[in-house]
This record gives structure tokens, sequence and C-alpha cells, in this order.
């Protein structure tokens, strides 16, 4: 299976095994991917599925977590930080969506980088990513701890069992739980993350309706005047830099590209169209919250702001259907983000940069249980941990460097197109856009606490390394 | 076979899931044989496993079993067998795309059967009753088996006329007379007394039935008919409209 043999470069890992399934051309059609041997692999998402996958994955963080974190930082002007990011995500997800088109196989991010810049580039990005996936998961599990925290305490059950908060525990349960059902097989999960994405969006955009009118003065309640940047500009970026976790959703459908129906027409719609939904929603929330609230008292209320919100309009009917809505949220995000977890780690492992054991499915279960595991174990130790600022910073630190070399592959891929490089979708004004998605994404890098850049760098160091140790020899650039 | 009229020969979609150890009989192999058998091997995965990884691991697993299948095929009528084999998520998007690929006539739901000779072909609604002649006299050309056409009543829809019409064009396509039996009854629950009737009978050949909510909620009706008969179904698929 190798795609070399003996003289120089062996293209083997340390363990002697070489990418699988490389030099092989595969047939895509709108409907199946066909490998070289005729065998079928039929795609089954549609551009429902997609904005579900999409919006499911980031619509957790920016609402249910945020809001408070973030206009304790920046004040009102938090919204002007969502829409930072959001055009960042749009400037990333353009290139993204060209390179998906281009490859619409699954790994997403991880696979056009070791494409187009090389193996190194690669394995940093690969690895980072699995593990950026997995401070996501923890970081939207944290948050769900506390939705189901909140929830306990509404019902008058306390938050407490014997003086030690529950909040830990309940992320703890729903991780292994998340984790034991993707291992048994859910069916239909795709499916009912669909409906729970359109229970969760008609909630929301009935809450944020009702919020907005009221912020604007239609039932005359008397909104709290504010100083718009009461912290000044530069939080603004800061609190960009950490809300960007509420972005980090787009890419994802990017990873199951190979499963996608219409890759040409719908990956790009999936990832454009999903950063524009959350992106409104987003603005919205923050601009409702703090005009309800004000930012100091949404600061206070930590991460379940949006509850007190919930509470301030419309009573512990408010309260019950945002918690309700959080819960849901927080669960589709971080199972959304296992299941990313898993297909990154498959990525890596099927060009040999990792033991190809970490690639093995069950038969009776039918799924990656060594990938699933990887995605489910190290996140526990992470909740355990539960330090939510500083998870959601560095999955978003792992993800911008991705970002950031996505763009760059971008431009690497239309300056010397291969002869296969035929995608779709291209991207208007490349140079431009690519630039400046490069640039900013780069460039939130440099926002965040100096602790989670240290983790960020150190992960990148140690993938480095891997690499240089574990498959120096595997190259990737150009083949497909 | 030569002394039928066929219009169109027809074309029998074989789905098999191949992984999961499901098979095709020798006798229904060599029933099936005289129309254009195409093999198709598939196998289910979890909407989190990737396709493409699972065909990296089973791959060569899955088109072992289906070539197997093949020779069965072969091995009964000499004829040469298409065979497909397909990962998916869904295994009824997959099924139609691949029948529809390849102009498939009817679709076989299989079940255990023993020796195949006598079909029966419930009416329940319109059906392409070329296309039902073509198959069942392929099938039946060769052997001595009979069909019974079977007209269930229902509101709108005259059974009679029905089943009047398929013996006509069986007997166009040359099918002896005796080999043909009609009937015509009344059902309180059709579904039921198609699976209980279809002890009496090897292979049961239906239309698509309709797309209600119950169907796609509970199952097509072929399906829960496959469900519950001990008898293999063929479901006749409509023309596909442009």
């Amino acid at each position: 299976m190798g795609t070399s043999r003996g003289n120089g470069g062996s293209n083997a890992n340390r363990a002697g095994e070489t990418p699988v399934g490389t030099g092989h051309p595969e047939t895509v059609t709108d409907e199946t991917t066909v490998t070289e041997e005729g065998t079928e692999l039929e795609r089954s998402i549609g551009l429902a599925g997609g904005l579900s996958i999409g919006v499911g994955t980031m619509i957790g963080a920016g609402i249910f977590v945020f809001p408070g974190l973030a206009a304790g930082r920046a004040g009102p002007a938090a919204a002007g930080s969502f829409t930072i990011g959001a055009v960042i995500a749009l400037l990333v997800a353009l290139p993204a969506s060209e390179l998906a088109t281009a490859m619409p196989k699954s790994g997403g991010g991880y696979y056009f980088i070791s494409r187009a810049l090389g193996a190194l580039p690669g394995a940093v990005v690969g690895i980072s990513i699995w593990l950026g996936l997995v401070f996501a998961t923890a970081f939207y599990l944290v948050g769900f701890g506390n939705y189901a925290a909140e929830m306990l305490q509404q019902a008058g059950l306390g938050t407490s069992i014997g003086g030690i908060g529950v909040i830990t525990p309940l992320a703890l349960v729903f991780g292994v739980l998340l984790t034991a059902l993707n291992l048994v097989g859910t069916e239909n999960a795709a499916k009912l993350q669909n409906y729970v994405v359109g229970l969760l969006l008609s909630i929301l955009v009935a809450f944020l309706g009702y919020g907005g009118l009221d912020a604007i003065g239609v039932f005359g309640t008397q909104t709290t005047p504010e100083a718009f940047a009461p912290f000044g500009v530069a939080p603004v970026f800061t609190t960009a830099a950490l809300v960007f976790t509420s972005y980090l959703g787009f890419a994802q459908v990017a990873t199951v590209a190979g499963d996608i129906k219409k890759p040409g027409r719908n990956l790009p719609l999936a990832m454009v169209g999903s950063v524009l939904a959350v992106g409104v929603l987003y603005v919205a929330t923050i601009f409702v919250a703090t005009s309800a609230m004000g930012s100091a008292a949404l600061r206070d209320a930590g991460e379940t702001a949006i509850v007190s919100v919930a509470d301030q309009f419309l009573g512990t009917a408010g309260v019950v259907a945002i918690l309700l809505a959080g819960l849901l949220a927080t669960v589709s995000s971080a199972n959304a983000s296992i299941l990313s977890t898993s297909r990154a780690v498959f990525a890596v492992s099927k060009d040999a940069l990792i033991p190809a054991f970490a690639s093995r499915m069950n038969l009776r279960y039918g799924t990656p249980h060594v990938a699933l595991a990887m995605a489910g174990g190290p996140v526990l130790v992470l909740v355990a941990l539960g330090e939510t600022e500083v998870l959601a910073e560095v999955a978003s630190f792992l993800h911008l460097v991705m970002y950031g070399l996505m763009c760059v592959a971008l431009v690497a891929m239309r300056r010397n197109e291969p002869e296969w490089y035929d995608p779709d979708f291209r991207v208007p004004a490349y140079p431009l856009v690519a630039g400046l998605g490069a640039l900013a994404s780069f460039g939130l890098i440099f926002f965040m606490q100096l602790a989670s850049q240290v983790i960020g760098v150190v992960i990148m160091i140690a993938a480095a390394g891997w690499y240089k140790y574990y498959a120096s020899d595997v190259t990737l650039k150009g083949v497909l | 076979m030569s002394d039928l009229s066929i219009r169109e020969p027809p074309t029998v979609l074989v789905p098999v899931e191949v992984l999961e150890g499901e098979s095709i009989s020798d006798s229904l192999a060599a029933f099936l044989a005289p129309a254009n058998v195409v093999v198709l091997g598939y196998h289910v995965l979890p909407e989190q496993t990737p396709t493409e990884q699972a065909s990296l691991q089973f791959e060569d697993r899955a088109r072992a079993a289906v070539s197997d299948l093949a020779a069965v095929f072969r091995a009964a009528d000499g004829a040469d067998v298409e065979t497909r084999v397909a990962f998916t998520h869904d295994r009824e998007q997959t099924v139609e795309r691949v029948a529809t690929e390849v102009g498939a006539t009817a679709v076989l739901l299989p079940n255990p059967v023993g020796a195949v000779s006598d079909v029966v072909v419930p009416f329940r609604g319109a059906i392409d009753a070329d296309r039902l002649a073509d198959l069942v006299a392929t099938l039946l050309a060769d052997g001595e088996g009979t069909v019974t056409l079977w007209g269930i009543e229902s509101d709108g829809f005259d059974a009679a006329a029905t089943v009047e019409r398929a013996r006509s064009s069986l007997r166009e396509r040359g099918l002896d007379a005796a080999r043909i039996t009609t009937e015509t009854t009344a059902a309180e629950s059709p579904i039921r007394d198609i699976v209980v009737r279809s002890a009496d009978f090897d292979v049961i050949v239906m239309g698509e039935g309709d797309d209600s909510l119950w169907s796609a909620l509970f199952g097509g009706e072929n399906e829960r008919v496959a469900d519950g008969a001990v008898a293999p179904v063929l479901v006749v698929r409509d023309r596909e409209t442009e």
C-alpha cells in the first residue's frame, strides 16, 4: 500500500506503516465517493445536516456560556467582539470552503494543510487540532455542568452535596455518557441533532425577539443606560480572542466533507451560512443581555448570565426554557466535538502520523472505538480541572493556528495549482481574503492570556517533536 | 425462455448486508437468475463512523463476500452478474440510488426460503403492469411454478380490474394460463393478511406502495410484509418520472 519503496524516503513511520489510500485516485460524485476498487461510499448529509453540524457545534458556547464573561470584560462593546469574531470566521470560512470543495474528504483543515504545506505543518495541525477539540469539548461540558446545576437549583435541590459543588461531577458524568453512547452507536444521532438545533433556534429567536423589542422600549421597561465600551477598546479585542471559541464549528463541517451530498454546493453554503446565522444570534444576545441587565450584573451572574436575563424578561417560565435550551445546546456542542475529534484522529492515523491502531474500528458496533476513547478520555481530565476560560482559549488558540494555516494553504495551492486541484467554489480576490484571514487568525492569538498561549505553544512543539520522532519520513505534500 | 415475448428484460437488485453475514440461498439465487441480477453488498454504519474509515478496514472483506454471492448466481444461470459494494449511513438512500442507476425493475427484500416455485402477487393499488408481467414471466419461464394474482379490495381501488389486467399482460408474455390463478378478496388488515397467506407461497411480489406518514414512521408496507412474512419480497419499482 506504500506509495514509494526503498531509495531514500521510505514514507514509513517508526512502526513501518505508510499513509493508507494515498496515490489511489478516488472519484467524487454528488452522491458518492468511489474508491479505486469501485466501492461506493455514500454521502448522506444534506445542506440542512451540514448547517446543523455547524450551528449545533457553535451555538452552545456563544449564547449560553459567554455573555456574562464577555460583557464583564468589554461591556456592551462585547457585541463588537462577537462581530470581530464573525468577520474573522468568515475570512477563514471562505478559503476553507474552496479547499473543502477541492478535497471533499474526512479530516478537514488537517487534510488541506498536510497536502498543501507538507507533513510537518500537517502533523502539528492534526495533533493539535485533536487536542484543541478535546479542550473545546471539555469547555462545553463544563458549560453543561453549570446549566445542569442551575436547573437543580431551580428545582430547589441545591447545587452542592456535602459541601462539594455538583458542576464538575455533572460534567464528568455527561462526558462519560456521551462517549459511551458514541461508542455503542447511536442510531439517528444526526437527525436528533437536527431537531435539537431546530428547537434551540426557535427558543432563541422567540427570546431574542421579545428581548430586542423590550430593549428598544416597546414594552415600556426602562433600559439601563450604559457606556458602550466602559473599559476602552483593547478589551474588545481581548474579548474577541476569548469568544472566538464560539465560532469553532464551521470548520467541523469540513471534517465530515466526505459525507456531504453535493459537496461543491453544500460545503460552502453550510460553512458560510452557519457562521452568519450564529454571528447574528450572538450579537443580538449581547445587545439584549446588556440592555436588560447591565454588564456588571451579567459578569456577576457568570456562565449562566443568560438565565438571569430570561428571568428578568419572562420570570420562571423564561428561566426554565432557557435552561432547557442551554442544556441542549451544550450537549449538542460537546457531542459534535467528540465526533469531530474522532475524525481528526482518524485522519492523522490514516496518514501514518500516529499509529494505525488509532483508526481501528469494531465491527460489532461499527464505531471507531480507539479514536473515540482518544477523544473522550483526555476530555474528562480537563473537565476535572474545570478552568473554563483557559479551556476556551487554548481551544481557540489551536483552532486559530489551523485557520491561519488553512489560509496559507489556499495561497500555496493557488500559486502552484496541482493538476487535480479543481474546486467547485473559488474564493473571489483570494490573496486579500486569505491574507486577511491568516493575519486575523494569527493576530487574535496575541490577545490571549499568557497561560493559554504557553499551553498552546507547548502542545504545538510537542506535536512537532512527535512528528520528528515518529514519522519524519512520511511525506504528504501534494499527494491525494 | 425464448418462447416468451418479454418487452423489457427485468433487472433485479439484490441488496445484501454482507458483513452482517446475510446471504442468499442457492434456491433463491436459481429462481432470480433468469433476470439480470445486480448484487449490492452494503454495510450500514452509525453516523459517527466515516464511511472511508470503514472501507479502509473492511473493503476487502466486503468485496470478497460479494464476489462469493455473485458466484452463486453465476453457477445457477451461467450469465454474468453485476456487483456493487457500498458503505453507507442510510440503507434506503443507497438502495434507491443504485436501483435508479441500474434501472432496476424490482428490489429484493431477502428472507430465508427453501425451494422456490410459487409466487403470490397481492394487489393493493396501482402497479406497473408491464414491469410486473416482464418480471414474473421471466422468473417463472423455465420452471413449473405458479403465480397467484390476488386483488385486495379497498375504497377507490378496482381490485378485480387490476388483477385482470395483470393476468392478460402475463398471458401476452406467453405464460401458460394453467399456471395463473386469480382471486379477489376484501381484507380488514391487508398487511397482516398478506403476511399470513405468504406461508402458502415461496415469493411475494408487490408494488412500491404509498409514501404515507404511516410508512415514514413504521416502515413501508413492503418492509412490514418482509419483516412479518417467511418468504422473500420482490418490490416492483415504479418507473422514474423525469
